[in-house]
């Protein structure tokens, strides 16, 4: 409340009355006119290294010091050729904003997908290309895409393989896989051998060996399958978990070899 | 007479509403109203894998992002039983501190808008710029950072980062002097911010007040000392302190912190230089693990559960104390989260710090409680 | 004779009569070559000139305060359109008069349009009353000053028309001070006018100038160019007092309702009583278009020189104003009208005092010259 007393502060109180900004801002004025600190964005831009350079010997700031724009976040870029439509990149977006779509260029059968992004949902968060196994999606330094029609924000394959083709500069930050990383590992008594895992990986890093059809006892029913069952790659592997999402019988989960 | 100071209203900075009972240019009454930025950010986490809450975190608080970041994932790193490597929690503090910088900075430039004076505005969004400049070297983004990851930080400092954040520490302490020289040196200042929104220290502990607010009131109450996070124990600062409790003395007590933050900031980039090392847990189950997408942890968990558990934080965010509850039960996401939002308190007992002043007190007086919406709101 | 605004339009009115007069047969051709129509055309074309210069001005004003402003913040201005930002206002006054004229639905209909506009005609009206170099002015009156002054403080009244008829509250409150700081202000204002008046003998704008040829007034009158140049800034609604629309608190006060061309019109009119506001600060103290004798007359001579030093003079006191736009912050209304009501009008009697003691002292013999007061 304002009825409590005020309390004294005299030496705080200032004794020029408003001399001491007058003159600050007057120092500020003389200092402007060397270089003032705004950059003309459309025409002078922070991510010319050389531009930053001479900002920040005119004006004495540290302003963009170094390599700040290396690790930027900006669109992506997305090498078409090396992708391995492993969903991975769609399967971590926050925002449920890459869409796998196909690509001409895959066999028939099983068709090429590749991720499109929609630019207005995207966050930018890094997700995607973090969890991209061939980093071939990749962010780059590139920021300007407003556009007047909002279906012009989505990005499609080619769209985003234009990106890297035109060779902007890309986020450098791979991420090093953990040592123990997980790997994929069977339950082999609940397969059946159905292939769906071997056919969906995207790097073909799953095999079906047979396995030995135990004669049945009498009295007992074998079960109905077939009698091969996969063997995982585990250097080829790149943990997308497609195969588990595809099986059947749920008998592939995550898993430490012992 | 009400009158309404917002929803859309230069005073509020954010979207909310303060209706103020005016008799003539007293206040007689004063009512804030929140919600209008209500985003449902608690409801939207029990549906997020855990590393991707991180993304919300930084939408609840605009000029605080990585304070907030840590906040919830120290609380998260609890419910799911994770040790951090040490440097990951230096570089932890040493995002909060230079956070702490950049939302007291963009504070001074609101504040001191709100009492008329625009060239301040200039010179504070100036020297946050330069703060933005050193979190995207290392985030790779300007306000919205998603850097910080169950179990430690994404990537490691660049190169030559520390000595790129000294040199703006050293550039940014004269210009704490300029600012003080347009405030503080101006009489008009004072005659507009002195004995404004006084509030004692038992008033501020009976609302709830935390933060610049309650250690402007004379009372030292700093989680950083009281109750150290991160690696705060480690580093040697003092906490601001004034004795008034009015806008003056948030504004002192303000400044006093951007001094200390840029001594503790030092002081990591000191220890982070001579200690390297890994910043992200390797121990890490697959479906945390940091670079790695949640995908599957629906087959991981049919298999075999992971422990539960709760977590608990406390931050001294810019604001105040920020506290963080998360609730994990193995699931891949969790199952609760809260939030206690420090500015929420503090705007709440508009009516103690508001009564018996003009109308054109509302300004410095609100402006001195630092107000971020997205954060009241969530 | 020297050339004056008028003499200059006479000859192109002539001129343009004469030519056009040329073509048509002999009844009209000397009609049109008359005395009479030839006058009322000067003086329209007088009037033309006039309005295009001020407005021109007053547009560069707005400029000027801008690319000003942004060096005191560390930054440049508006730097797009033309060269340098030169063509931005237009731009923006243009982007105005697109806009849709709109009036809330409560509002009162006649004071809502009538406020802004005659806000900005009371303000225009004095381009023609001030003199801008020896000759240069519109009306050459004996009160010439009085006059200015008189117009000058109609704003208040339009102001609050204005306010109270758009029906808001912010626009009210802000209406309600800015006619209680206006007020307040006028009085310590025509108390500094005074003294000048007091030492100069004149109400003509034209003689106090005159007066001023050996010395400018602010030397004997300090006291008197304080207390002016302090309810100039009240008067213009400028930073530190601009509490009629303090953003911060009332939106932006009583424009809050406005939009397009009408908000453009306060815009304008603010911005022409800025102008106005330093054209009479250097008329009244910096001694309008003459310059000082030690001045070499090479600088003083050549053609346009009153007009041209006039100028000048009136940019630099406006850049002091936009100096103490940038580092000020803004009082509150109480401590406004106290620092009016309780600090400037003693300050004002003072200098009247003062500049009575001025013509007493001139009448010693030491200085040996005669006082202008009564004769």
């Amino acid at each position: 409340m304002a009825a409590s007393k005020p309390e004294k502060r005299p030496e705080e109180r200032p004794t020029g009355l408003v001399w001491k900004p007058l003159t600050t801002a007057a120092r500020q004025f003389a200092k402007s006119f060397v270089r003032p600190s705004t950059i003309l964005y459309p025409y002078e831009r922070l991510e010319d290294p050389k531009f930053r350079e001479k900002v920040a010997v005119e004006s004495g700031r540290p302003i963009g010091v170094g390599e700040i724009w290396d690790n930027y976040r900006g669109v992506h870029a997305l090498n078409i050729a090396t992708c391995i439509s492993c969903n991975l990149c769609a399967f971590s977006c926050p925002d449920l904003c890459i869409d796998m779509v196909t690509v001409p260029g895959g066999d028939p059968k099983h068709p090429k997908k590749c991720p499109q992004i929609d630019y207005g949902k995207c966050s930018y968060c890094g997700f995607c290309s973090d969890a991209c196994p061939e980093g071939c999606l990749t962010m780059t330094t590139h920021y300007e895409l407003s556009t007047p029609k909002r279906s012009e924000m989505v990005y499609s394959p080619q769209r985003l393989f234009e990106n890297y083709q035109h060779k902007l500069p890309m986020n450098p930050i791979r991420l090093a896989r953990p040592a123990n990383e997980d790997a994929i590992l069977l339950d082999a008594p609940l397969c059946i051998g159905c292939n769906a895992c071997a056919r969906d990986c995207p790097t073909n890093c799953i095999t079906m060996l047979d396995v030995a059809k135990p004669t049945a006892k009498p009295g007992e029913k074998l079960p109905r399958r077939i009698w091969k069952e996969p063997v995982v790659n585990d250097s080829d592997c790149v943990r997308c978990g497609t195969c588990i999402s595809v099986c059947p019988k749920e008998c592939l989960f995550w898993g430490t070899h012992k | 007479m009400w009158v309404n100071m917002g929803p859309q209203h230069p005073m509020t900075h954010g979207l909310w509403n303060l209706k103020v009972r005016i008799d003539g240019e007293i206040i007689v009454d004063a009512d804030p109203e929140m919600g209008y930025l209500h985003r449902g950010i608690e409801k939207i986490s029990e549906d997020r894998h855990y590393n991707e809450v991180v993304t919300l975190m930084d939408r609840t608080c605009y000029v605080a992002g990585l304070s907030w970041e840590t906040l919830y994932i120290t609380a998260a790193e609890a419910a799911l039983h994770i040790e951090v490597p040490e440097r990951a929690r230096w570089i932890r503090m040493l995002t909060d501190e230079l956070q702490r910088i950049g939302s007291h900075v963009m504070w001074y430039a609101a504040f001191v808008q709100d009492i008329g004076l625009m060239t301040p505005f200039l010179y504070g969004m100036r020297d946050r710029d330069l703060i933005l400049d050193l979190f995207q070297s290392f985030t790779g983004a300007r306000m919205t950072y998603e850097y910080n990851r169950v179990g430690g930080v994404r990537n490691d400092l660049p190169n030559g980062f520390t000595d790129r954040a000294r040199k703006v520490m050293d550039w940014l302490m004269p210009r704490f002097d300029e600012y003080d020289a347009l405030c503080l040196g101006s009489d008009i200042f004072h005659r507009r911010c002195d004995d404004l929104g006084r509030l004692s220290a038992t008033e501020c502990i009976d609302l709830g007040i935390t933060g610049p607010m309650l250690r402007s009131a004379g009372l030292a109450r700093d989680l950083r000392k009281d109750r150290p996070y991160h690696r705060y124990d480690q580093v040697d600062f003092d906490v601001a302190t004034a004795t008034a409790g009015d806008v003056t003395a948030r504004y002192l007590v303000r400044m006093e912190e951007l001094r200390q933050s840029v001594r503790i900031v030092r002081q990591c980039l000191d220890w982070l230089d001579k200690h390297p090392g890994s910043v992200l847990a390797q121990e890490l189950p697959r479906w945390l693990g940091a670079p790695y997408a949640p995908v599957g942890a629906e087959g991981y968990l049919l298999k075999r559960r992971y422990p539960s558990g709760t977590g608990f934080s406390a931050v001294e965010e810019p604001h105040g104390e920020a506290q963080a509850y998360v609730v994990n039960t193995g699931g891949e996401h969790p199952y609760r989260v809260k939030f206690r939002s420090p500015v929420f308190a503090n705007m709440s007992g508009a009516k103690s710090y508001l009564v018996g002043y003009h109308v054109a007190d509302i300004p410095p007086i609100m402006g001195s409680v630092d107000i971020c919406v997205g954060e009241v709101d969530r | 004779m020297a050339t004056t605004l008028y003499s200059v339009s006479d000859a192109i009115s002539s001129l343009l009569l004469g030519a056009v007069g040329s073509i048509f047969p002999e009844p009209v051709h000397g009609w049109l070559t008359s005395t009479d129509v030839v006058t009322g055309l000067a003086v329209l074309i007088f009037c033309a000139i006039l309005l295009v210069a001020s407005m021109i001005n007053t547009i560069m004003l707005i400029w000027f305060e801008r690319k000003l402003l942004g060096r005191f913040m560390d930054r440049r201005g508006a730097m797009h359109v033309g060269y340098a930002g030169l063509l931005q206002n237009f731009a923006d006054g243009l982007k105005l008069f697109r806009k849709n004229t709109f009036m809330p639905r409560e509002a009162d209909r006649l004071g809502y349009f009538t406020g802004p506009t005659a806000y900005m005609v009371t303000s225009m009206i004095l381009f023609g009353i001030l003199p801008v170099s020896s000759g240069w002015n519109g009306g050459s009156l004996p009160l010439s000053l009085l006059l200015a002054l008189a117009v000058f403080s109609f704003a208040p009244l339009f102001i609050f028309v204005s306010a109270w008829s758009s029906n808001n509250k912010y626009s009210l409150l802000g209406g309600m001070r800015s006619a209680a700081q206006m007020i307040a202000y006028e009085v310590p204002i025509l108390l500094a006018v005074v003294a000048v008046v007091i030492l100069a003998g004149s109400f003509d704008l034209n003689t106090i100038v005159l007066e001023q040829q050996n010395y400018w007034f602010w030397g004997p009158l300090v006291v008197a160019l304080f207390v002016f140049f302090v309810g100039m800034l009240a008067e213009m609604e400028r930073i530190p007092f601009d509490l009629p629309e303090a953003e911060a608190e009332l939106v932006e006060g009583w424009n809050t309702e406005y939009g397009g061309m009408l908000f453009a019109f306060f815009m304008l009119a603010d911005y022409v009583r800025a102008l106005i506001g330093s054209l009479l600060v250097v008329l009244l103290f910096l001694g309008g278009w003459t310059m000082p004798s030690y001045v070499p007359t090479a600088l003083t001579s050549f053609p346009l020189a009153g007009i041209f030093w006039f100028m000048l003079k009136t940019y630099a006191v406006f850049a002091i104003f936009v100096w103490i736009r940038a580092s000020l912050p803004r009082v509150r209304t109480d401590q406004l009208l106290r620092i009016g009501w309780m600090r400037m009008i003693p300050l004002a009697l003072l200098s009247i005092v003062l500049a009575g003691l001025v013509v007493l002292a001139r009448c010693l013999p030491v200085f040996g010259c005669v006082p202008t007061l009564g004769g």
